[in-house]
């Protein structure tokens, strides 16, 4: 239902993504891991478009773009194609003006042109279900990181996205705040939801993944079950960086 | 209470209310009328620096390079003594309007640009990743952050202003500085006239602060500072 096709991004003369081939099944929980530098987080930003790749080509569903050295998407098929997934940032980006239920509700009256009762019933729903119902009148500085990243998690659930996109949603976390965090994204899983996960939470991976995707210099590695990545990896790279984690510090 | 002390002290009880009414009839509207439409001018200014169109952020370039590089009493000048002579006669009132306008116009542009430009690069990619436009994104996300970080400079740009509007006493409007310099003429105790003049611009600018102190509680709301 998502399919990634040999796509290509560079900075100036350096090539961050070398060609990336992915597809992943409505449903599925895809979680990439790899080493700091890799390109996870300039992957993610190009399904969401926050980088313009520089070749190759996107699908979601029935829409399909397609990227060409000195040829961008026009603005409006960038922004359709936007509005298919959202984003969870490592550092959270809620907007510090608003209330976490006018965080979640924002997108849904701009962008979708709700109705603000019909938004804020859905927005209360989203905070409900990553239990913040009780926090909707609380502005971002008084909730605590795990609780700002659920809003995070909420506000992206807004838009009804067909594939939520985390980006190492819990390591600016203290330690104590990541299992409030892990648990909502567990349950958005056994709900079904579409989604691509970058994080260094090898146990919560296992548990959650459907295909663990490793990436190392731009390239995707190796990717499977996460049985067959984690413990019976292929590639020596993969090897190495899963065992560079589980050395005791 | 000895002869000059009483003298001057009626001097300075019969000038109060000249004084004051010079700085209610002009230095007040004056002040207030061009930061309007110095604030107008300066967020359109901001906008079109950040624009992307190259033309728009060329013109908006030009214009503040030209009058934050020049002094303001030239530029007052040039509008009421300089443009008749193509044929452009602007009363004094309208002329120093149109100058602070001006001048406001490039100096909170810069303020707003800055204030912009403030803004995390993450508030714009939450806005985006949720859909926005960069129009949505300006307006809902990024704008009211800035303008709460540009209040502070803005306030004092208002405060220069009430006291920059002295200079439109060299273009013949009898606002409070004139008025002092008239009366002076008059009477001739110049040291007591012009502190009064400005205990009268030190009243304005006091009572202009509190409510700028009013205004920024309100933007408290939402920041943990
Ligand atoms: N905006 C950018 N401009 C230039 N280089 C960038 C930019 N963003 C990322 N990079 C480079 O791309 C590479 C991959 O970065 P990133 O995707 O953040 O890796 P990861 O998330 O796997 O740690 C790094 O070498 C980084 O320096
Ligand atoms: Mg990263």
């Amino acid at each position: 239902m998502i399919e990634i096709n040999d796509l290509r991004l560079s900075f100036g003369s350096n090539e961050v993504l070398k060609g990336i081939d992915l597809s992943i099944e409505k449903g599925q929980v895809t979680v990439i891991i790899g080493p700091s530098g890799s390109g996870k987080t300039t992957l993610l930003r190009c399904i969401n478009l926050l980088e313009i790749p520089t070749e190759g080509m996107l699908r979601i569903g029935d829409s399909a773009l397609s990227f060409r050295e000195g040829n961008k998407p026009g603005r409006g098929d960038i922004l359709a194609f936007r509005r298919k997934t959202g984003m969870v940032f490592q550092s959270y980006n809620l907007f510090p003006h608003m209330t976490a239920l006018q965080n979640v509700m924002e997108a849904q009256v701009i962008v979708q042109k709700k109705s603000r009762a019909e938004a804020k019933e859905r927005s209360m729903e989203l905070l409900g279900k990553v239990g913040l119902a009780g926090k909707a009148d609380s502005y971002p500085h008084q909730l605590s990181g795990g609780q700002q990243q659920r809003v995070g998690i909420a506000r992206a659930m807004g838009i009804g996205p067909e594939l939520l996109l985390f980006d190492e949603p819990t390591s600016a976390l203290d330690p104590e705040l990541v299992g409030e965090v892990l648990k909502v994204i567990k349950e958005l899983a056994v709900e079904g939801m579409t989604m691509a996960i970058v994080t260094h939470e090898m146990k919560f991976a296992s548990q959650v993944a459907d295909r663990i995707v490793f990436m190392d210099e731009g390239i995707i590695m190796e990717q499977g079950s996460p049985n067959e990545v984690l413990n019976h990896p292929a590639q020596e790279r993969t090897r190495q960086f899963l065992s560079l984690l589980s050395e005791p510090v | 209470m000895n002869d000059r002390t009483a003298h001057l002290t009626d001097i300075f009880i019969d000038s109060f209310v000249p004084l004051l009414m010079a700085g209610i009839k002009f230095t007040i509207p004056l002040t207030i009328i061009s930061f309007i439409l110095g604030f107008v001018l300066a967020f359109l200014t901001a906008l079109a620096r950040l624009s992307r169109w190259s033309i728009l952020q060329r013109v908006a370039w030009f214009y503040v390079w030209i009058i934050r590089g020049t002094p303001l009493l030239v530029q007052l000048f040039i509008i009421f003594y300089g443009l008749p002579s193509i044929g452009v006669v602007i009363d004094a009132f309208t002329a120093a309007v149109i100058g602070f306008s001006i001048s406001v116009g490039a100096y909170g542009s810069e303020i707003m640009r800055a204030a912009i430009q403030s803004i995390a690069k993450g508030q714009w990619e939450a806005a985006y990743s949720v859909g926005m436009t960069r129009s949505q994104a300006l307006r809902r996300i990024v704008l009211p952050q800035a303008a709460r970080v540009s209040l502070p400079p803005l306030a004092n740009s208002f405060i220069s202003l009430l006291k920059d509007t002295s200079l439109a006493a060299t273009v013949t409007l009898t606002e409070l500085f004139q008025k002092g310099q008239q009366i002076t003429a008059v009477v001739y105790e110049p040291l007591l006239l012009y502190c009064e003049v400005a205990l009268i611009y030190l009243i304005f600018s006091t009572v202009l602060s509190a409510l700028q102190h009013q205004l920024e509680h309100r933007f408290d709301r939402y920041a943990a500072r």
